[in-house]
């Protein structure tokens, strides 16, 4: 009889998560203790630091600990975790300093005030007249970074599934909490509700075949049950597959990713941004150390899948794109493309596919928050103006805005000088290299469609006079204006001066095993 | 061994499908409990009692009558529609459940090949419950106590979703008595209208002691509508007449 | 110093665009002046690299700057470095010259704009991407360049933002410029899969080592960058929409420097050009058609922007196709192109010096008698007009008779192409004059025309100075071909006829092309005449006893440039809008999918999840 042995933490290496969920705790005994008028001060401060500190011991982890499985195996620390991770928070501190914007909406910030009003009745009216606040979204915003902050480094299907949980749970109830358009947002939550359920339980069945298969739901033990395979065996296909359209899911993938723009329409403005960006980032990173390593020897079963869903994902994503007349909708469908580009470098599986996707997302996802905090700003006196019409006319009235916003479009079409050039750049060179050229020349027919969209775009901004409904512009901010300065500075320093990134996406682009 | 798990097998099957096919939403609900009761029996079978009983309290017990419980307080009813408003959604959704059984099934069925033994895992730790704890506090420990933001997160949700502060005082009785006679408006029961035995007249207003008519006793509608009738002067006095004439000797005179 | 210099010449306009661009209204009153002081240091800059050039031996000409290493992905590394060889600093000369001048003109035709520091601001990013675009020394930065002008010249299509058409034009400009774009790109992949560098030197070095496709299909894709770029057969349609832009920016994107990006592009790929026959063949059969098309899309127009569009098209097509020659023709190429430059940059200011005296009328049969009123104007066009024509010893005539003969040397019909393209030059442009400024005036009532301010003129002149002597200027003791040799290889090859007798044909063909084109516009009519009724037009025509000049010669005219425009607007248009509309339609259908229903999502989800499960199950089985 052995007896039940202690595994050995490794503290320091497991810091960023821990002090991120102690946060999320200590956050919501705030909300027990804390008088109300001090709540939403002392949220922010909390969440705000944790989230930089979680940054900050993320760097030292990087310098200073071995890479390794931790936490008795369940984790791993390598460099595309770490990189992932930094990247999460980076982008995360982002979407807080949008989120915390109380200066765009004269009602507040961009939640509802309290959450369990009727919309539309006497109660909501109460709540926004004392200006009530429903502070609980930090915490919730600081669980659901853990969970992403664990989904990128799980180094087992367990985990993996419950990280994914973690993430999802904060954002079905953060979706449902739009002030504005209640219902929409309420709609939108369950429905994410209901596909997210549909599609863990389907990640869940393909890791219980896995286990079947492998007798392990270790990553290592996985790949290393593939490699020794002499007879062709179903059950993993099956677990695969079925893993992999768990993931896809989350992606936004075509055709697992309808629920996609309905959700982005719906949620407020800010989760939107965060959920297009961390989330899309944890969950290609968690694609990329699913694929890469425990079914890494399945290479050649599970590339061609890929390349399949990768076209359909950037053609019907940019083309639908193209007949969106909601400016969110629009960006949702071109979030949906880019997941197609992006699993161009997925499909290209090694290690220069890897760096560029990391390089992608790293693109992609500062650029989408900066796109989402200025639809923030974008105002009719009903809520955001979010009909493509109302955009007429923008870049006369406030040509910074337009000016940034354009770039960011410009980013998306892949116009060189901006980060999305190098990043599309990166995944079609990568994908060339490992012989996927008729993907690449799908990705550049796809990229021309959806350059067309964001011209269109650029074109209502500039060159059409302002309609009587045309949307004014909110003073923002200073936080606000942090977050989407940062997006579009990144975007044109990652054009225009790429190589030290590149360099550091080269260096942390193995996965240890 | 095996009889008991055919015997199982095609119960909780039959359990599932009487899930999805019952019309009422509380038949579903038993449906489904005999399904997990059959894999709690499978669990128990096959040496996973902890996962046995754990399957009988908490999904039998626990969250099954939660459902039953939420489906009586809310009252669904079998009138509800069921109606499918989209074209061809049930003859497509049926073909890709068949075809997914069929695939896994393909994919499943002629895999396996294996079995781990598990009288040796529940014997590596001295008992299954001790195995699991093993489990559960050694190599899976992070994962363990990961889920604790699970379950916070889920009563952090029910709360904002569900809890209402008090954005109002409190209305009792003695406030709302006190708001009717502040409002100015006729704090008590309106007098009701003069009911003569000649017609069925809630038309026909009260009348005072002094024989003039109460207009507030006709119900709202008729006055709005204007049919109020009004009171013939000698027909008062004729009625006046005779009730005091005949109920004099009665109650005294009073009226 | 170099550096430097590159640096000021690249940067300059940079700046200026970022000023006026991003400095709002605060810039408004001396934006403009600064626009032109930018160009003003990056022409001081240009020349003094010029000088610099000059005094080095041939072969130490060349100078590479190599600024940082831009990115490098896996094996693939791309410097942000520029390279100024004799072909680039050509260029440098002609957009930096004549950008400048062109920028002090629309310090007149813009001057009553509100949006006068847009359009300076909007200029100013046109010429830095353009000098990008010609100081690159890889593929990949070319490219930046390249999708730089085009975003200009979309910008500047659209500028009139009360214009519909501008913005469909810009719409179109934009969608046809893709399909070039596309074809740079794939290229740049091709060179990057099989060659693993793009810059121009490890290009040209390693391409010698490829298999005979690789130099093909880069040409090929190469050629389709170009046809975008440059308007060349079948990519044209958008030149002449792009019209709808104010008229310097005609002169300078659409006629001077962006449209003959193309010809830099596949000179600059000379060695991949030169390893493959069947791509040169193909250059030359573009080039060949375009000549034509353009020619007669030039002689169909009364809208003078677009005739001269039409021009331009026609005119390009000649340095295509000399280009398509091989090092016959390279020297050539870039000779027609630089002289053009000057000439048809001259030809629209003149253009846009009538339409600002006749209230922005650009309908040719609304003018008529202005050499009289605008007697400068009429001047410096006139110049304009003889160089275009090929009258000796005006620049066209140096190097288009250059383009023929070698275009003799290498083919009779190549050569006959040419001839013919120079004769309906001769046509259309006389007619042209003939309309614009000799023939009885058919001026709207509310037309009150006037000579344009000083401002205007002066650069008018100036670029008609050009246009008189560059051709000789450069042609004295073959100096250009000595110039550009080391670049680009140069063999002199003879026709196959005496020198005076392809001078006699020449002239001949010009000479017919200005008697036709005289005879034919005696007397033009204020209404365009109209195909319904040709017998109650022909007596028209017949009052006014000109019965036979229109059934010669208007009447196939006639009947051949309709087709052509028919071809183009139903044919070309057709395509493009089909392809947006096909776009657009797609995403509409697709759209329905999305019906908002979480039964009908679960279902796809599923099925998706089927689908993926079957395709595994099959590979693995297959």
């Amino acid at each position: 009889m052995t007896p039940i042995s202690v595994v050995d933490i490794d503290y320091v290496a497991l810091a960023p998560v821990i002090i991120v969920l102690v946060a999320a705790v200590i956050g919501v005994l705030l909300e027990a203790f804390l008088p109300e008028a001090a709540r939403r001060s002392g949220q922010l401060l909390l969440t705000g630091s944790a989230v930089a500190l979680a940054f900050l011991t993320v760097l030292i982890v990087a310098a200073s600990r071995p890479f390794g499985p931790i936490a008795g195996g369940s984790l791993m620390l390598d460099g595309p975790g770490l990189f992932l991770q930094g990247l999460i928070l980076l982008t995360s501190g982002t979407a807080i300093l949008i989120m915390a914007d109380r200066r765009v909406d004269p009602g507040g910030d961009a939640f509802a005030g309290r959450v369990s009003t009727l919309p539309g009745g006497e109660e909501e009216r109460e709540v926004s007249r004392r200006g009530l606040m429903q502070t609980e979204v930090w915490p919730l915003m600081l669980f659901c970074i853990g969970g992403l902050l664990l989904f990128v480094t799980s180094n087992d299907l367990l985990t993996l599934f419950i990280a994914l949980e973690i993430l999802s749970l904060p954002l079905y109830l953060l979706v449902g909490m739009a002030r504005r358009r209640r219902l929409l947002s309420q709609e939108a939550a369950l429905k994410y509700f209901l596909m997210g359920a549909l599609a863990s339980a389907i990640l869940l069945f393909g890791s219980a075949l896995a286990y079947a298969y492998a007798g392990t739901i270790e990553f290592a033990g996985i790949a290393e049950r593939i490699s020794e395979r002499t007879t062709a065996n179903t059950l993993v296909i099956a677990a695969v597959a079925l893993i992999l359209v768990g993931l896809l899911f989350k992606i936004g993938a075509v055709p697992f990713g309808q629920w996609v723009p309905d959700v982005y329409q719906g949620a407020p403005t800010p989760v939107t941004g965060f959920m297009a960006a961390a989330v899309k980032v944890a969950a290609v990173g968690a694609l990329l150390r699913v694929l890469y390593v425990p079914f890494g020897g399945m290479r050649w079963e599970w590339e061609p899948v890929l390349w399949i869903v990768a076209s359909l994902t950037m053609l019907i994503g940019s083309l639908v794109a193209l007949a969106q007349s909601d400016i969110k909708r629009m960006l949702a469908y071109s979030s949906i493309a880019n997941a197609g580009f992006i699993l161009i470098g997925v499909a290209a599986a090694d290690q220069v596919g890897l760096s560029s996707v990391l390089f992608y997302l790293l693109a992609y996802s500062v650029a989408t928050l900066a796109a989402f905090g200025i639809v923030t700003m974008v105002r009719v006196p009903t809520g955001e103006a979010t009909s493509l019409e109302q955009w007429a006319g923008i870049g006369r009235r406030s040509p910074l805005l337009a000016t940034a916003f354009s770039l960011i479009l410009l980013s998306f079409a892949g116009i060189p000088l901006t980060a999305g050039f190098i990043a599309k750049f990166g995944v079609f060179t990568a994908a060339i290299t490992a012989g996927a050229l008729p993907l690449v020349i799908v990705g550049i027919v796809a990229s021309a469609i959806a350059a067309a969209l964001y011209v269109r775009i650029i074109v209502r901004m500039y060159f059409t006079d302002p309609v009587s409904a045309s949307a004014g512009v909110a003073s923002p901010s200073p936080l606000t204006v942090a977050g989407v300065g940062l997006g579009v500075a990144l975007t044109v320093i990652l054009g225009v001066f790429p190589q030290p990134v590149l360099n550091l996406v080269e260096q942390t682009s193995i996965f240890v095993r | 061994m095996t009889f008991l798990f055919w015997i199982l097998a095609t119960l909780s099957v039959i359990g599932g499908l009487g899930m999805l096919l019952s019309r009422k939403a509380v038949h579903s609900a038993l449906w489904l409990a005999l399904t997990m009761m059959c894999l709690a029996v499978l669990y128990v079978a096959q040496s996973a009692v902890f996962l046995g009983t754990v399957q009988v309290i908490v999904y039998t017990g626990a969250v099954m009558m939660l459902f039953l419980f939420v489906l009586m307080l809310i009252g669904v009813s079998a009138a509800d529609s069921l109606r499918e408003s989209i074209r061809g959604q049930r003859p497509v959704a049926v073909l890709v459940a068949v075809a997914l059984g069929a695939t896994l099934i393909a994919a499943v069925g002629n895999a396996l090949d294996f079995s781990v033994g598990l009288q040796a895992a529940n014997a590596e730790y001295g008992g299954n419950v001790q195995g699991l704890a093993a489990l559960m506090f050694g190599r899976y420990l992070i994962a363990f106590e990961a889920t604790a933001a699970l379950l916070i997160t889920a009563a952090l949700g029910a709360t904002i979703l569900a809890h209402r502060e008090r954005l109002f005082p409190r209305q009792d009785q003695r406030t709302r008595s006190v708001e009717r006679f502040r409002s100015g408006v006729h704090p008590g029961q309106r007098p009701s209208p003069g009911v003569y035995a000649r017609h069925n007249a809630v038309d026909v207003p009260a009348l005072l002691p002094d024989g003039s008519a109460v207009p507030d006793s006709i119900p709202g509608p008729l006055r709005a509508r204007g049919t109020v009738r009004e009171i013939d002067a000698t027909a008062t006095e004729e009625v006046l007449d005779r009730l005091v004439g005949g109920a004099a000797s009665d109650t005294g005179g009073e009226r | 110093m170099t550096t430097t210099l590159l640096l000021l010449v690249l940067l300059a306009p940079a700046l200026g665009a970022a000023v006026l661009l991003l400095g709002g209204r605060r810039t408004n009153a001396w934006g403009p002046l600064a626009a032109i002081g930018v160009m003003g240091a990056a022409t001081a800059g240009a020349l003094a690299l010029f000088g610099a050039m000059l005094t080095r031996p041939a072969a130490e000409r060349p100078v590479g700057v190599l600024l940082y290493e831009w990115l490098a992905v896996g094996d693939l590394r791309v410097p942000f470095g520029l390279y100024l060889d004799q072909l680039s600093m050509s260029f440098v000369l002609l957009i930096t010259i004549v950008g400048t001048l062109i920028h002090v003109y629309s310090l007149g035709y813009m001057a009553h704009d509100p949006d006068r520091r847009l359009f300076f601001g909007y200029l100013n990013l046109f010429v830095a991407a353009m000098l990008l675009l010609v100081l690159a020394d890889n593929y990949l930065l070319l490219y930046v360049g390249w999708e730089g002008v085009g975003l200009a010249s979309y910008l500047l299509i659209g500028f009139y933002r009360r214009r519909a058409s501008a913005a469909t034009a810009a719409k179109k400009a934009f969608l046809i410029n893709r399909v070039g774009d596309f074809g740079l790109s794939v290229a740049i992949m091709v060179m990057f899969t099989m060659i693993g560098a793009v810059t121009f030197s490890a290009v040209d070095a390693g391409i010698v080592a490829m298999p005979g496709w690789v130099p093909l299909v880069l040409g090929l894709l190469l050629l389709l960058a170009a046809a975008g770029k440059s308007a060349q057969f079948p990519l044209q349609a958008w030149l002449f929409d792009a019209m709808e832009g104010p008229t310097p920016v005609s002169a300078l994107i659409h006629a001077a420097t962006m449209v003959t990006a193309g010809v830099y592009l596949i000179v600059r790929s000379a060695a991949i050009y030169d390893l493959s026959e069947t791509a040169r063949t193909a250059v030359i059969v573009v080039g060949g058609i375009s000549i034509l098309f353009g020619a007669i899309v030039g002689s169909a127009r009364d809208d003078i922007k677009k005739a001269l569009a039409g021009s331009t098209m026609s005119q390009i097509g000649y340095m295509v196709l000399a280009a398509g020659l091989g090092p016959i023709g390279y020297v050539f190429a870039i000779f027609h192109l630089l002289t053009h430059g000057f000439f048809k940059a001259n030809l629209f200011l003149g253009a846009g010096s009538v339409m600002h005296g006749m209230n922005d009328e650009v309908n040719m049969r609304r003018y008529g008698g202005l050499a009289w009123v605008m007697r400068l104007t009429f001047i410096t066009f006139l110049i304009g007009y003889l160089a275009i024509i090929g009258v000796p010893p005006f620049a066209g005539f140096y190097s288009k008779d250059s383009i023929i003969e070698a275009a003799l040397a290498h083919s009779w019909t190549a050569g006959i192409v040419a001839w013919l393209g120079a004769g309906l030059t001769a046509m259309y442009m006389t007619r042209m004059v003939m309309m614009t400024f000799l023939t009885k005036r058919r001026w709207q009532p509310d037309a009150h025309p006037h000579e344009s301010p000083p401002v205007m003129i002066i650069p008018m002149a100036l670029l008609a100075l050009g246009s008189a002597v560059l051709g000789y200027l450069l042609v004295m003791n073959d100096a250009f071909e000595h110039w550009l040799e080391p670049v680009t290889g140069f063999v002199h090859e003879d026709p196959p006829l005496a020198m005076p007798i392809v001078y006699g044909i020449t002239f001949g063909v010009v000479g017919l092309g200005v008697l036709i084109g005289v005879l034919a516009n005696l007397h033009p009519a204020a209404e365009a005449p109209t195909r319904v009724n040709p017998l109650v037009r022909a007596a028209r025509a017949d009052l006014y006893g000109d019965a036979i000049n229109e059934g010669l010669f208007m009447r196939p005219g006639q009947v051949l440039t309709a087709a052509t425009v028919i071809t183009d607007r139903r044919i070309v248009d057709g395509a493009v809008m089909a392809v947006a509309d096909l776009s657009t339609g797609a995403g509409d259908q697709l759209r329905r999918v999305e019906n908002g229903f979480v039964r009908s999502y679960s279902l796809a989800l599923v099925a998706g999840a089927v689908i993926v499960l079957a395709a595994l199950l099959l590979l693995r089985i297959a």
